[in-house]
């Protein structure tokens, strides 16, 4: 007679077919708490990280830098705090910096929200020698090919239609192989035309901020030297805002505060998630591992798998 | 007056050459499917040409490739009509026949109206789509803000519970590769995180080791991301790249046809 | 108070050699002779490539000859560049194509040669890319010869690809439970080959369903894979003698946003509970969203694209997937068609070719020899 399930089996069981609405509802918790308990728990950096901040410090004031939005409002959780960190160090270092949006759906607004949160915070900076905005244009590849003969020719004039002439910070620069970096903040294949058509064709260096998702292809770019640094998601977005912290202390205002978002509170949710997803993971392989072991004893002591089939 | 080579080039290939095929077609049967093949072998080789002839009228910015990319755009452009005019077609016969859920097919006709006057208005009275000149949003861009961007956001988050459930459901040790891959998961997902410092977070005598093997998993989940994964990475982005080149190689010689809807030997 | 003095007198001194010095060096500075300017070769225009005779620099700074330029008609000399008499080379790359131009090195403020009138212009073949013509050459080689022998009769072995086995098996599932076929040609347009190939795949899963009279919908985010899919399903339709089963409604459009595409398919997911569920082509964040929901419905998915990004996502969320190339080979193996087994063939030849290569080149680079990485490299 075959023996009774205990408690634990009987809890393992429900765990091999727990209903994925558990699951989803261990999720929202898992994200949610700790926006409203905040934990602030420590960030490590990776060399991909690194090699971008320390490419970035290179830089000698009045360099000029390229900052492209091609993502969109449903990564801007991740991107946002890239592209703000970016330009935080650049103004930081009187790097100026030329901006662009080549994301179709939503790039252009992004790019202005950001760009206005962060000019903000100096006031000093003047449009058009500090920094610029060009908007945006369509067909992203296409764009990168004319920026490489001639910047005027891409953006003929900037985002509210002044000719790009008029601007100090474009003198000097004929085309995109006179910036010294270009950084593109991400998701999808825009990222990877900087480093096929831009970096490969042009030499110019280029620093990529990928969605997590899309991160571990550009290892493989990375590790062929095409790439000068990388942020993989917020995760990478954190790092560098922890490098920026470190190296620029008075940038603490804005990254120690609770009210703003920024990537390094963003990761105690993630770092919580990830939890809950191993520790599921973990039961759900202990009830598959366990269910498995008894059909054998089952099998071993005569029995027969479900409907009289082989387990 | 100039002549520009490759504005002509391009008349003849993608108009002269068409009209004359569609008009041999109408005789014969044969010649129909002829014409998408020698298009798609004359668009298809535009570009390859361009890439090792740097001649102005082939790939300086007016010539004939860079012509092509914005010919792509004006094409997609009206496809899109045709799009908008199924769409709009389907919904009306949804409404008219009363199908489940034919309320739905209202209100995705109602936005698709209002949403697309507001767009066409703000193009027609030059106040555009974004932000007016005294930084007021425009109808448009209100509606982006408080109806689009919200949807967008959220559906996307619907990946972080599809992804939990996926990966409950997935990462179970049935093999040997099943199992190789629940290991790896588990160290990247357990080293990209301060995991330990967060389990440890009761206990602040035990910080300092959580810290260490964070670290370590830190560096472990950096090596399996910059090697095994690296060099898996590349060789897939190598073989697509080769398959892609391949499959190139069959549409403008026009051997394979499936994207026409011609099977094997029409 | 002496040795003030004396430090003044060794800085005065040593002031006076370093004078001495560069007077010395200056006037018997090597002189550039023979300078030649005329158009890069190899480029698309945009550049002047000048070059003279060497001379020794000796210990001269890098920036030692100074190289002028002047532009037709007003020909105003201005700086461009600075570099050494030993350099022998310089190529111009700000120069605007069809302008006249003229060059001049100086020496020490002194003029020491100049040009003839050059000018720029585009040219019939981009030198930097001859090793990417040759690969292609080597490429086509590989895959018309391939064709050839599959036209010449010869039988060729592809191995097997268990996402496209099951296609048939997939769609009489649908058949035998009497729902539908729901197919997904990805989110890109008809300039992916990705698409491309999805839509070749669609032709063959069209026929099947003409044949076994199941029903079908083709979801699209992209108008001209819209246009392009309902021809193809059209045409599969007719070709099989069925067209009376073919309904306007099959090949539907549904938005342009990926999200709203997503949550839209989504949703005919759940409500009409498709069988058989075919993600193929090119996706991106929606990828998981739609394997997990068609999961959750129960139906049998085959899913297939070449870019590495989604992968993990169809794996872990559908029965099949084809990965990377072998969507692109789907269309050959579906068919059997001999000429389009013999590109696959082709294709897995040059593939050998470029391990081949590849290992070499790590072995050499590994002796610190990089020839193979410079030959290969491409700009």
């Amino acid at each position: 007679m075959a023996k009774r399930p205990s408690a634990m089996d009987r809890f393992l069981e429900w765990t091999l077919n727990l209903d994925r609405r558990w699951i989803y509802l261990l999720v929202a918790v898992s994200v949610i708490t700790p926006i409203v308990v905040p934990i602030g728990l420590p960030v490590t950096t990776t060399s991909s990280t690194r090699s971008a901040f320390e490419f970035v410090e290179t830089l000698k004031p009045g360099d000029v830098a390229w900052l492209s939005f091609d993502y969109g409002p449903s990564s801007a959780p991740e991107n946002d705090p890239m592209a703000e960190a970016f330009l935080r160090q650049c103004f930081l270092k009187k790097v100026r910096v030329v901006v662009i949006a080549l994301y179709p759906l939503g790039g252009l607004g992004l790019a202005n929200n950001v760009l206005a949160k962060i000019t903000a915070e100096f006031p000093n900076l003047v449009y058009g020698e500090d920094y610029v905005n060009l908007g945006y244009k369509d067909g992203a590849a296409a764009v990168m090919r004319r920026l490489g003969d001639n910047i005027a020719d891409a953006f003929p004039t900037d985002v509210n239609g002044r000719p790009i002439g008029e601007f100090p910070i474009l003198r000097g620069i004929h085309d995109i192989k006179q910036v010294k970096v270009v950084f593109t903040a991400a998701t999808g294949l825009i990222g990877e035309y900087w480093i096929t058509q831009v970096h490969a064709q042009f030499g110019t260096p280029v620093i990529i901020g990928p969605t997590a998702v899309s991160a571990p292809k550009y290892y493989a770019f990375l590790n062929a030297g095409q790439l000068v640094g990388m942020l993989g998601g917020m995760k990478g977005a954190a790092e560098y805002e922890k490098l920026l912290r470190a190296k620029y202390p008075e940038l603490d205002r804005f990254y120690g505060g609770t009210r703003l978002f920024t990537a390094t509170k963003g990761m105690d949710g993630q770092t919580v998630l990830h939890t809950v997803i191993l520790l599921l993971i973990l039961l759900g392989n202990i009830a598959y591992l366990r269910s498995r072991a008894r059909r054998r004893v089952t099998d071993v002591g005569g029995g027969r798998g479900p409907a009289g089939t082989r387990p | 007056m100039s002549f520009d080579f490759g504005r002509v080039a391009l008349f003849i290939f993608f108009f002269v050459v068409p009209v004359i095929g569609i008009a041999l077609g109408l005789r014969s049967p044969a010649m129909r499917s002829r014409i998408p093949i020698i298009t798609a072998f004359i668009a298809g080789m535009i570009p390859i040409l361009s890439l090792y002839i740097p001649k102005g009228f082939l790939s300086g910015p007016q010539g004939m490739s860079p012509r092509l990319d914005r010919w792509l755009i004006i094409v997609a452009g009206f496809a899109l009509l045709l799009g908008i005019v199924n769409v709009v077609q389907n919904n009306s016969r949804r409404i008219a026949r009363r199908d489940a859920g034919w309320a739905f097919s209202v209100v995705l006709l109602a936005g698709l109206l209002v949403t697309g006057s507001l767009g066409i208005w703000g193009a027609v009275s030059g106040e555009g789509i974004g932000f007016r000149a005294d930084g007021s949003t425009t109808p448009f861009k209100w509606i982006e803000d408080r109806f689009f961007q919200p949807l967008q956001s959220t559906i996307f988050s619907l990946l972080a519970f599809f992804m939990a459930s996926a990966a409950f459901r997935a990462f179970r040790a049935r093999n040997t590769e099943a199992t190789i891959l629940l290991v790896a998961a588990g160290l990247v997902m357990a080293g990209r995180v301060p995991l330990f410092e967060l389990l440890a977070a009761p206990f602040p005598a035990l910080q300092p080791s959580a810290a260490s093997v964070s670290l370590f998993l830190g560096g472990l989940t950096e090596w399996i991301m910059n090697i095994p994964n690296g060099a898996a990475q590349s060789g897939i982005i190598i073989g697509d790249a080769l398959g892609a080149a391949s499959m190139a190689i069959r549409v403008i010689l026009g051997i394979e046809r499936g994207y026409l809807g011609l099977g094997a030997g029409e | 108070m002496r040795w003030a003095t004396r430090f003044r007198l060794l800085a005065v001194l040593s002031a006076l050699a370093g004078s001495a010095a560069w007077a010395a060096t200056s006037s018997s500075a090597p002189v550039p002779a023979n300078l030649v300017a005329r158009d890069n070769p190899g480029d698309s225009g945009g550049a002047i490539l000048l070059t003279w005779t060497p001379a020794d620099s000796g210990s001269l700074p890098s920036d030692s000859i100074h190289i002028f330029r002047a532009e037709a008609p007003a020909f105003e000399w201005k700086q461009l560049a600075a570099t050494t008499p030993s350099a022998g080379r310089y190529v111009d790359q700000t120069a605007a194509a069809g302008h006249v131009y003229r060059y001049e090195l100086r020496s020490g403020g002194i003029s020491a040669a100049v040009s003839e009138p050059a000018s720029s212009r585009d040219n019939w073949f981009r030198n930097e890319r001859a090793n990417s013509l040759i690969a292609t050459i080597i490429f086509l080689i590989a895959v018309l010869g391939s064709i050839a022998m599959a036209r010449s009769g010869k039988p060729l072995f592809i191995r097997k690809i268990a996402g496209l086995n099951a296609v048939d098996e997939a769609i009489g599932r649908a058949t035998e439970t009497g729902k539908k076929v729901l197919y997904v040609p990805g989110i890109q347009s008809m300039d992916d080959i990705q698409t491309v190939a999805s839509v070749s795949v669609l032709g063959h899963v069209a026929r099947a369903t003409a044949r076994y009279g199941t029903d079908l919908d083709v979801a699209n985010r992209d108008p001209l894979t819209f246009a392009s899919a309902r021809e193809t399903v059209r045409s599969a339709y007719l070709a099989e003698g069925r067209p009376d089963l073919y309904r306007e409604e099959m090949v539907n459009y549904v938005t342009y946003d990926q999200f709203a595409f997503v949550a839209a398919v989504s949703a005919r997911m759940v409500r009409e509970r498709p069988a058989t569920i075919f993600l193929i082509g090119h996706f991106f964040a929606e990828s998981l969203i739609l394997a997990e929901t068609g999961q959750s419905v129960g139906a049998i998915q085959i899913a297939g694209q070449a870019d590495p990004t989604q992968l993990p996502f169809f794996v872990a969320t559908c029965d099949y997937t084809l990965i990377g190339e072998e969507l692109f080979a789907a269309s050959a193996y579906l068919s059997r068609e001999p000429v389009l087994l013999g590109s696959i063939r082709g294709q897995d030849i040059f593939k050998a070719l470029c391990l081949i290569v590849g290992i070499v080149g790590i072995v050499m680079a590994s002796f610190g020899n990089n020839w193979v990485a410079q030959v290969l490299l491409t700009r």
